[in-house]
């Protein structure tokens, strides 16, 4: 995988008009970054941001809640499709904590990929109800860990609670071909989607 | 020395928000060619994001170029664009082009890229 790099920056042709963005968002370890590396046309890029958060289960003695300053790592990476269009791949924290980030990140989103470990599916259960709450169009993508053992899809469904219409998708996230694969499956599902709108 | 937290904000003279433009970690930003500033309206930090951004490149890349966090970014890019010192093109939003079309668009792109 590529490291996260201040190196020279890598233009876009000049010719593009501008950009859309996908997030891809799971528990800490899960494989994020892993994943936006495997898709990026660049080294992927790492930038900071601090954010004020409200202190959780905290309160102080006079009963205000306790704010803290945290710092989200954003890793990200790029896909130019076309000579007029670009696509941006957020790696986005999904812990309760880092909510705050997600307005100014799902704005104008095409939607969000939600890598899933299956050892540890309940730390899913918050980004999950957050990509239901906010009406991002998403699916479950379930990392193949050497160790993962294969569970059905439907005892996965049932245990996330999954909705009819999110798929549940399968990618071992270091495997190049296989990351490109599921982000067409993905987009392909939000094609569906839109028909089924339109 | 350390970078200090309050750093950041001292480089955008204490805002957080920028006036009326809308940045997103998407907007790609490119620097209007031959432009000149006068060098007592921008600071250090505005002049290397006009170096920087000679060719297209998004808010995002920036701001992890420069260590700075984005929203900082968006402030010193904001004020640039206001100067008329880049130009921004906005993201592409499903909820402002048929979303259909749009998410062909990518597939297609996608798919030529194998």
């Amino acid at each position: 995988m590529a490291s996260v790099s201040s190196a020279e920056p890598e233009y876009l042709p000049s010719s593009v008009q501008g950009a859309v963005k996908i997030l891809v968002t799971g528990p800490f370890g899960v494989g994020k970054t892993t994943l936006v590396g495997a898709l990026s046309e660049i080294a992927p890029l790492r930038t900071e941001e601090t954010m004020t958060a409200v202190g959780e289960g905290v309160d102080d003695l006079t009963g205000r809640p306790h704010k803290s300053t945290t710092t989200v790592a954003l890793d990200f990476g790029r896909i130019t499709l076309s000579t007029r269009l670009a696509l941006y791949l957020f790696g986005t924290p999904g812990q309760q904590r880092f909510w705050p980030l997600w307005e100014d990140l799902s704005r104008g989103a095409l939607g969000a990929i939600a890598l899933v470990d299956s050892r540890r599916l309940e730390e899913s259960f918050d980004v999950l109800g957050l990509l239901e709450e906010q009406r991002i169009p998403f699916a479950v993508a379930v990392n193949r860990f050497p160790d993962t053992p294969a569970y059905p899809e439907e005892e996965l469904r049932a245990a996330l609670d999954l909705l009819p219409g999110v798929p549940v998708l399968t990618c071992d996230v270091r495997d190049e071909d296989a990351a490109h694969r599921l982000l067409i499956d993905f987009v392909d599902h939000l094609r569906a989607g839109a028909l089924e709108l339109s | 020395m350390s970078r200090s937290p309050v750093r950041p904000y001292v480089i955008t003279g204490g805002r957080s928000r920028t006036g009326r433009n809308v940045l997103e970690f998407e907007s790609l930003v490119r620097t209007v060619p031959g432009v000149r500033v006068d060098p007592l309206v921008v600071n250090r930090e505005q002049l290397t994001i006009l170096e920087l951004c000679r060719e297209l490149l998004s808010i995002a890349e920036v701001a992890a170029h420069l260590g700075l966090p984005i929203s900082v970014l968006k402030v010193l890019v904001g004020d640039l664009w206001e100067l008329g010192a880049v130009q921004v093109l906005p993201p592409v939003r499903p909820a402002e082009r048929a979303p259909l079309a749009l998410i062909e668009e990518v597939l297609v792109g996608l798919r030529q890229l194998r």
